[in-house]
């Protein structure tokens, strides 16, 4: 497209997303747009109780107006460039989204290297989160002075060799996804019907290596958790404390087997008690999800359709779900590889049985997904089928509809599109993860700032503890984020029982 | 294996179909073409630890990236060196940008950059998904080249060595 012809037509665009924003009539705070910050607003009544607290983050806006009259076949790559953190679930669910749309099927060898490549990005990323985001909760400690709640204090207390070994192994993970795919945030891996390259057979001892380490890595991080967590009691009395329960649905893909699938599988969902409620071919979603917006946020709430939406409400009565590793480890039966279901039942056993609602126990589960996934990544390593030549099904079928879901570190990630019989996108519609547990997180912070906040006094303690509440999802705010201003910002407005605000904390 | 890295590194930071972001990288696309040997110029899309990836090894780096705080006319450049980042670090930081990138590092013992700038734009725009610059954005963009070929200017003709 030509330059005139491109500027008119992204101008139209946004004028025209402007307006179906305000017809979803949101109010939003201008410094949430503005500067992109994360705000809470907690409410006082007048003896200074907590009476509601509102989580906001700000969300990118016309994506689906920038991906109609494009070629599906582009998909992977605009999606896996609208997240600098996920790229490759993106990418992943963007591919197979495009594998339904031409139905066709890959051949063996293209899904165990998908499989692979997913499964490697998974280790990566949970352990991103591990050490480096989440680690200053648990490693360094909620209560820690301020001070040394950041990533140098996560290395003071498990030493420079340990950090040492993380970002060498993450790097590797990394070099490990470029070999298949070129770089990380724009891939050219996935394609309908397969994969843009195999693997060579002299470079499978190079992929053996670095998936043996990866389960070395996996099994030494569960230790450094049990170490540093599990052997601290006041930590677990924190895990299990009714500020950070939530008693909801749960939702995540499962194999034939009802065990956790980061790549493949079928959605199962799970209730308040444990039962099982749902378990549907992906294709199914719009029957079980629904969106809900809400006047004082941007961030759209899932909730179980069939239930209807029922507000912020967790036990019996709820219709909230919630998605990512404690969701995960509830829908499974049991775990996909040995050694993580080992460390799966000393988890629930240790959290009391299952269905697990301490949101908190995320972190627990994110390091059991961590041996899954490198466990996994050995199996494939020592597949025969890895190093095949046929990697593409080259599709003849008319494009219509697709929709393809993956397990992102984050929760189910669900893509869905539809084309004209050129195959140029007519519809397109995300549901990210952390969507999926927006009303959950909701619930989180209100219920933290009411259990914490007594008499209107707040303390940046106890600032870090709400934050807790949805930290530990390890939500991804504002896809644009990149390096500056180097700290996820953060606003908490307090207000007195008039409205007028009385306290205002910035990080 | 890998060749040692240019000591001096231009690092384009955004996104290039979410307007304003994508400042940095049009930036040093423009920077590539005035410095076609003696520098690096790489742009970028990550965040976070991927960062240290980039800046391991060099002498010298400049970054460049949209940055959106609201306080200023859109288009104006803002400046940051190392020393900057010094007092950030420890605020909060379950986040992983820059200051806490170089935290790391030195925490590590992984050689970065001792000589460190930031070059950010003020913008209007970083939410909305679409191609092209807005008009403030791209009526700055000359002198925000500008001012990076000057930093750059001034690193190539220091003796190789100096820094890291």
């Amino acid at each position: 497209m030509q330059k005139p012809i491109r500027e008119a037509w992204n101008s139209a665009y946004t004028k025209a997303n402007e307006e179906y924003l305000r017809r979803r009539t949101i109010t939003i705070d201008p410094i949430t747009r503005l500067e992109g910050h994360g705000k809470i607003e907690i409410f006082l009544d007048d003896r200074g109780e907590v009476e509601r607290a509102y989580f906001q983050v700000p969300e990118l806006r016309g994506f689906e107006t920038f991906c109609i009259g494009r070629p599906a076949e582009d998909m992977p790559q605009i999606t896996s460039r609208i997240c600098g953190v996920c790229p490759t679930a993106h990418h992943m669910a963007a591919t197979k989204a495009l594998d339904d749309l031409y139905q066709v099927q890959p051949p063996p060898t293209a899904l165990k290297i998908r499989d692979l490549v997913y499964n490697a990005f998974m280790l990566e990323d949970h352990a991103l989160h591990v050490y480096i985001l989440g680690g200053p909760d648990f490693i360094v400690g909620p209560d820690a002075p301020k001070e040394l709640r950041n990533v140098v204090g996560v290395i003071q207390k498990v030493g420079v060799d340990v950090g040492k070994r993380v970002i060498a192994m993450r790097r590797r993970l990394r070099e490990m996804i470029s070999y298949f795919g070129g770089k990380v945030i724009h891939p050219v891996f996935g394609l309908p019907g397969g994969v843009s390259k195999g693997l060579a057979p002299a470079d499978l001892p190079g992929i053996k290596q670095l998936a043996h380490d990866a389960v070395d890595f996996a099994r030494f991080t569960l230790q450094v958790f049990k170490d540093v967590v599990l052997k601290n009691d006041r930590y677990l009395t924190l895990i299990t404390s009714d500020t950070y329960t939530h008693r909801t649905y749960y939702m995540g893909l499962v194999n034939g087997r009802n065990q956790p699938d980061f790549y493949a599988g079928k959605i199962r969902v799970v209730g308040p008690t444990g039962a099982e409620y749902a378990n549907f071919p992906t294709q199914h979603y719009l029957a079980y999800i629904s969106e809900r917006v809400e006047p004082w946020s941007y961030v759209k709430f899932c909730y179980l359709k069939p239930l209807g939406w029922k507000g912020f409400v967790d036990g019996p009565e709820s219709s909230v779900y919630a998605v990512a590793p404690l969701a995960r480890l509830n829908v499974a039966e049991s775990m996909a590889t040995p050694e993580a279901q080992k460390a799966y039942e000393e988890y629930i056993a240790a959290l009391g049985g299952k269905p697990v609602h301490y949101t908190l126990a995320n972190h627990w589960a994110r390091v059991i997904e961590m041996l899954q996934a490198a466990e996994r990544m050995r199996e494939l390593a020592n597949d025969p089928g890895l190093t095949g030549t046929e990697i593409r099904t080259i599709p003849t079928a008319t494009p219509k509809a697709g929709v393809g879901v993956v397990e992102a570190p984050r929760g189910t990630l669900i893509h869905h599109y539809e084309t004209d019989e050129r195959g140029l996108i007519r519809k397109a519609n995300l549901i990210v993860a952390t969507q999926g547990n927006s009303a959950r997180m909701a619930m989180g912070v209100e219920k933290s700032a009411k259990g914490l906040i007594h008499q209107g006094k707040v303390d940046d303690g106890l600032l870090n503890m709400i934050e807790m509440a949805f930290r530990a999802y390890d939500p991804c705010h504002g896809c644009a984020t990149h390096s500056l201003p180097g700290q996820m910002p953060l606003i908490v407005s307090i207000r007195d029982a008039s409205g007028r605000v009385v306290q205002e904390l910035r990080r | 294996m890998n060749p040692p890295p240019h000591r001096i590194l231009v690092l384009g930071l955004g996104n290039d179909i979410l307007a304003d972001d994508a400042v940095g990288l049009v930036a040093a696309r423009s920077l590539r073409r005035h410095y076609p040997d003696e520098i690096e110029v790489v742009e970028a899309a990550e965040s976070g630890l991927a960062l240290l990836d980039f800046l391991e090894g060099r002498s010298h780096a400049l970054l460049l990236d949209a940055i959106l705080t609201g306080r200023h006319p859109a288009g104006t450049v803002l400046e940051f060196s190392r020393g900057d980042f010094d007092t950030a670090l420890g605020t909060s930081s379950h986040y992983a940008g820059i200051p806490e990138v170089l935290g790391l590092a030195e925490c590590l013992g992984v050689p970065v950059p001792t000589e460190l700038c930031i070059l950010a734009m003020e913008v209007e725009d970083l939410y909305c998904l679409r191609e092209g610059l807005s008009v403030s954005v791209e009526r700055a963009l000359p002198d925000y080249v500008g001012r990076a070929r000057q930093i750059l200017d001034g690193w190539c003709r220091s003796p190789v060595g100096s820094g890291a």
